[in-house]
């Protein structure tokens, strides 16, 4: 009899531990994925860059959206092979990021033109091991573990009219296969 | 009675773990706070937010309330739910937030209801940043009012439909120094309460 409380507790501890981590390390993967999938419900197709909003409360669809920059996200599928994105600098604060699919940064490119050697335009190839064979030189190559990832854009624009500057970019922006 | 103990235990502890998960991650309820590994006067960050170097605690709570968020090569993120004496933040009281240089690129604080989002109001007062903080044009401080209706002169930031809510601080670009010794270098802005239950 005594020994019945103890299989409880053990089978109890085992139930917690294993359920308390599978949840909190399928978190992140899911709900990247399930912001995917609103992105392209609202019609966003891979492989395209596409500018959000200006963020204000009516309009904001992720967490803790900042009301000051103008940001543009493109979906990204390298499945078929790598996507490479060129992305022009901006007069003030602006980085292009990719996220991977369990929401990792795995990548942070500044676009201030003020910085010292800034380019022009910031070019990132984003891959999978061994796919990308093109030049190295200009370019930074980022490497995910699986195919699914997002780029993102943030540009300083607390204003319409710098917000439609940083939306003007977009034509000579590019995210797509290398 | 064994595999009946032992089943029940398993039930227990898997519900337990599922909820226990949940939580820390702000999907059920507000949610643990980061680890603590930085804390500033009561503004508390983390800098493996964005980094494969999280714990799994962390991840999953910026999965949720701050997906997308930037390493902090790149940026770095502050939040502070209480004022200078220790008491939540909340709609109904006035409050200061005042400070000084801040040791980044550009810098930002905005504020966010309970659920992370902005909140539902439309007085397109969501946030105070360097450019209003107008440093390097004769003054070396800023401050600005966080209330539910705009003072009548001076910099606002609104905290009307916020009910409980958070100020986050965003540095962008911060400086080597700041990654390096954030309690050290980090002048961090000061939340004084001035009134509750109206205007102050």
């Amino acid at each position: 009899m005594m020994r019945l409380p103890g299989i409880g507790l053990a089978t109890f501890v085992l139930g917690f531990a294993t359920a308390h981590f599978f949840v909190l390390d399928a978190l992140p993967g899911n709900i990247m994925s399930k912001a995917r999938e609103r992105m392209t419900a609202s019609g966003i197709a891979p492989h395209e860059w596409r500018m959000s909003p200006r963020v204000t409360p009516e309009t904001q669809t992720i967490v803790r959206p900042s009301p000051d920059l103008a940001y543009a996200i493109c979906v990204i599928d390298v499945s078929d092979g790598p996507v490479t994105l060129s992305v022009p600098t901006w007069p003030e604060y602006g980085s292009l990021s990719i996220f991977d699919a369990s929401t990792d940064n795995v990548y942070a490119g500044s676009l201030d033109a003020r910085l010292p050697d800034a380019p022009g335009a910031r070019t990132v190839v984003v891959q999978m091991e061994g796919q990308y064979s093109g030049p190295a030189k200009g370019v930074d190559v980022v490497t995910v573990k699986n195919p699914e990832a997002l780029a993102l854009i943030r540009r300083l624009a607390p204003s319409q009219g710098l917000y439609d500057a940083a939306a003007a970019l977009l034509p000579v922006s590019t995210c797509g296969p290398a | 009675m064994k595999i009946i103990s032992g089943l029940v235990g398993l039930l227990l502890g898997a519900a337990l773990g599922l909820g226990s998960a949940l939580a820390a991650a702000g999907i059920i309820g507000p949610g643990m706070k980061f680890g603590g590994a930085v804390d500033v006067s009561g503004w508390v960050s983390d800098w493996t937010i964005g980094s494969e170097a999280a714990n799994p605690w962390t991840r999953a709570r910026v999965a949720r309330h701050g997906l997308l968020a930037l390493t902090k090569d790149e940026a770095v993120y502050f939040t502070r739910n209480t004022d200078q004496a220790g008491d939540r933040l909340i709609e109904d009281c006035t409050y200061r937030v005042s400070g000084g240089e801040m040791p980044a690129l550009w810098w930002s604080v905005t504020l966010y209801d309970a659920t992370s989002y902005l909140p539902a109001n439309k007085d397109r007062a969501l946030s105070f940043d360097q450019t209003k903080a107008g440093l390097g044009d004769g003054g070396d401080s800023w401050s600005f009012i966080v209330s539910a209706t705009g003072p009548e002169t001076g910099s606002w930031v609104s905290s009307q439909e916020a009910g409980n809510f958070d100020l986050t601080l965003r540095l962008y670009k911060p400086t080597p120094e700041l990654i390096a010794d954030p309690e050290g270098v980090l002048a961090s802005p000061a939340i004084e309460k001035l009134a509750c239950g109206g205007p102050a």
